[in-house]
């Protein structure tokens, strides 16, 4: 059973980043686009991802709640010493909501719709910055407890861990990476004009992801930091991510000749390769601290607990799963694509 | 302020905001169904015009109800993490399961929200049903989760470790029926009375009455036979804190003494200080029959408690006067409705109308003091007689800063949603049927 709750941490985990990154990332697509582009992308957005938009967000609740059932003690240290930016992290998802909403169902639309698109749009450049940075301050290093420090004072302990090169540069990381599935996402629901814009688009945020995460990865190796001397030894991370550099060639083949469903996958799997060669180089050691790595297994909960929680997340999943694909089907996010290819 | 009650204030302020959100957005969706099936069986095009002004406002509640949810699991952690270390994999099931509710109630909204003219009209409806049902199921889910927190199980305690966990045991404590219960109905009370009150205020104004009226009667129904039901699972909880905390229930009817067939104290004034209790009225050994259904039973008081025990009685006591009294308006005005549907000209008078417009706020009123009776009844304790609340608070400093952040956040959205919700109503006024 611990397995099969294993296996929906990372599913949960991988497809937040994937759904509600990409989400994330057509706001910030949005925020970076000139008063013509911001209206067909607010139009586009509401097309593809409006039904489909919450449902994106609930996997970083069940995520939430799984890790805090199975594997309390790990998630006692980031709930604990990741305290502020998660609290930023909420406040950005609270305002992005909300704005969302607004938006589309003001009964009037005026003047006020300029206010909720900038709260729209900086709210989802912002949320996955905090979002990054929190990833990559327990994968940096400088995270104490009290117990290891009990003499430590409030900036060493709640806002030091997090406010350091190699976080803030993961977190800019991982807001490149929400753009680049974003555009990508959106290509095949454009025409013409607007597609050679999506297509610009997603060439330069997959331009910034690249510069972004090897200053990044050379910011970790120069400071030293564990996560990344390990990383760039690992056959298997640097593996995954030449294979995903590989893989950008044929992503630009099956966006020139429409392959849209095809474009998906592909990005999709890019982006999956990352943060498999991210997670898979320390887990389940996914906490560093400086005084030694948390493992996620550390303390996980008695046999019974992870037994009754794997059968809750089977029988969700039988639910869940063909309904978010049956949704995903009838609002055109596989079907009309699947007539245009 | 310490950081103690920062931290209890910002998860009492963060409570207080997510309940009426989630009540509305679990309720309102039932309304919207009953509309839609009345428009697939009749084609009148009030109920048209009323299901689609209804599904915008399911859409409103739901994501601030969403929103202020996420927020909610993370506080949980945020706030309490000593009580979620260990509480997590205890009361994790309820949760977990909520999780896959909420889940298929935001599948199921998207579909009907966007299902119009697109998906078969039937399955569309069905989509609604299941957006009601899974919200529900969502909130009865939480508040066994609460439960747990009023009537621990599911482990045994020793020397500070949490051993021999039963998830399903947690889940089915002695508390969570009673607890589910009143909140189900409350929540049903609440909402309707506050969309009947509005509704009720529109037709009062004169303002496009056919589909006001439509509104005001699919919603009062249901508020005016929860308000009906309520005071009966008001008794059966009652019952069970007398059962399981004493404490509690001495708190709540500001009891400082043992006795045999004890009064039940209406109104009243708290001296902490002194513990006494001045100006109430003295209904002679109704409290023993109500507790414990024996006129002669005998009530524990505080007295019999230690000092470190007891938790705040005053506020316990008041909002609990509160409560019971503004449940009796409820329950009056569900038979006003009642007795209308047989004198018609009651409907008729303006001051009917004003009537229901004045019991909107009410049900919520009621709702929020039942919440603090129960979260300020638990007090000291965060985990009953396991963990005291100020075990249970983060080490981290500030909080106070924390709290106000969440201050302006909340009343901003109330602001927010209530505006959004005044402008839904005025282009409803401007496109009469």
């Amino acid at each position: 059973m611990l397995y099969i709750v294993l296996l929906f941490v990372v599913l949960s985990f991988f497809l937040y980043v994937l759904l509600g990154g990409a989400d994330f990332g057509a706001g910030t697509l949005e925020l970076f686009s000139g008063p013509d582009h911001k209206k067909s992308i607010k139009k586009t957005v509401y097309s593809v991802m409006g039904p489909v938009w919450e449902a994106n967000h609930i996997w970083i609740i069940i995520l939430i709640v799984v890790l805090w059932i199975a594997f309390p003690d790990f998630y006692n240290i980031i709930i604990v010493y990741m305290h502020i930016p998660l609290t930023l992290i909420l406040l950005g998802i609270t305002l992005r909501g909300v704005a969302f909403v607004f938006r589309h169902y003001d009964a009037v639309k005026d003047k006020s719709q300029h206010l909720y698109d900038r709260m729209f749009e900086f709210s989802c450049l912002v949320t996955p910055i905090f979002l990054g940075m929190t990833f990559g301050a327990l994968l940096n290093g400088d995270i104490q407890t009290l117990e290891q420090a009990p003499n430590a004072n409030f900036y060493d302990l709640y806002i030091y861990p997090w406010l350091q090169p190699f976080p803030i540069l993961t977190g800019f990381f991982f807001s490149a990476l929400c753009v680049f599935l974003a555009a990508t996402f959106l290509i095949g629901e454009a025409k013409d004009y607007e597609k050679r814009m999506y297509m610009r688009k997603a060439g330069i945020a997959i331009i910034t992801v690249v510069v972004i995460g090897m200053v990044t990865i050379l910011t970790g190796y120069f400071q030293g930091n564990e996560f990344t001397q390990q990383f760039i030894s690992n056959p298997l991370a640097i593996g995954a991510v030449i294979l995903s550099g590989i893989l950008l060639y044929p992503l630009w083949k099956v966006i020139q000749i429409g392959r849209v469903i095809w474009s998906r996958f592909l990005a999709g799997l890019q982006v999956l390769l990352i943060l498999f060669a991210a997670i898979g180089t320390h887990f389940p050691y996914l906490i560093i601290t400086k005084h030694g790595s948390v493992s996620l297994l550390d303390h996980a909960a008695p046999d019974k607990v992870m037994k009754v929680l794997g059968i809750s997340l089977i029988i969700g999943g039988t639910l869940i799963i063909p309904g978010l694909l049956h949704l995903l089907k009838s609002f055109r996010m596989i079907k009309v694509l699947e007539e245009r290819d | 302020m310490d950081n103690l009650d920062a931290a209890r204030m910002q998860m009492a302020f963060t409570l207080i905001f997510h309940i009426v959100f989630a009540c509305i957005g679990m309720v309102m969706p039932f309304f919207m169904v009953l509309s839609h099936a009345k428009w697939l069986k009749t084609r009148r095009p009030e109920f048209l015009t009323l299901t689609k002004a209804w599904q915008k406002g399911v859409a409103i509640f739901f994501v601030t109800g969403a929103v202020s949810g996420t927020a909610l699991s993370f506080e949980l952690g945020l706030l309490w993490p000593a009580f979620m270390k260990h509480a997590g994999p205890i009361i994790g099931m309820p949760f977990s399961l909520e999780g896959a509710a909420f889940f298929i109630e935001a599948l199921a909204l998207g579909f009907y929200l966007y299902g119009w003219n697109k998906i078969p009209e039937r399955f569309h409806l069905f989509t609604g049903v299941i957006v009601g049902l899974s919200g529900m199921i969502s909130g009865i889910l939480v508040v066994s989760a609460n439960s747990w927190m009023n009537s621990p199980s599911g482990f045994d305690y020793v020397n500070g470790a949490f051993l021999n966990i039963d998830p399903v045991k947690a889940f089915l404590n002695d508390a969570w029926f009673a607890q589910a219960l009143h909140m189900t109905l409350a929540a049903f009370a609440a909402t309707s009375f506050a969309v009947a009150g509005i509704h009720a205020w529109q037709i009062y104004k004169g303002r496009n009455t056919l589909v006001h009226k439509t509104a005001f009667n699919i919603a009062i129904v249901f508020g005016a036979v929860a308000a009906l039901l309520q005071p009966l699972s008001g008794d059966v909880s009652a019952k069970d804190i007398a059962y399981r905390q004493p404490v509690k229930l001495a708190a709540l009817e500001a009891h400082y003494e043992t006795e045999k067939g004890a009064p039940l104290y209406i109104g009243g004034i708290v001296d902490e200080e002194n513990e006494t209790v001045s100006h109430k009225i003295e209904l002679p050994k109704m409290l023993s029959f109500l507790a414990f259904g024996d006129f002669d039973a005998e009530v524990k008081g505080l007295k019999d408690f230690p000092k470190e025990n007891r938790p705040p009685v005053a506020i316990t006591h008041y909002a609990f006067q509160v409560m019971v009294s503004l449940g009796g308006l409820l329950v009056l005005a569900a038979l006003v409705y009642f007795i209308s549907l047989k004198k018609k000209s009651w409907q008729g008078s303006k001051r009917y109308w004003l009537y229901f417009a004045l019991m909107a706020p009410v049900g919520f009123l009621a709702l929020e003091a039942g919440w603090i009776v129960t979260e300020v009844g638990r007090q000291p304790w965060i985990i009953h007689n396991v963990m005291r609340t100020k075990d249970a608070v983060t080490p981290m400093p500030g909080m106070i800063y924390s709290f106000y952040m969440y201050v302006l956040l909340y009343a901003t959205l109330t602001v927010a949603v209530s505006w959004l919700m005044a402008r839904q109503i005025k282009v409803l006024n401007q496109s009469p049927v």
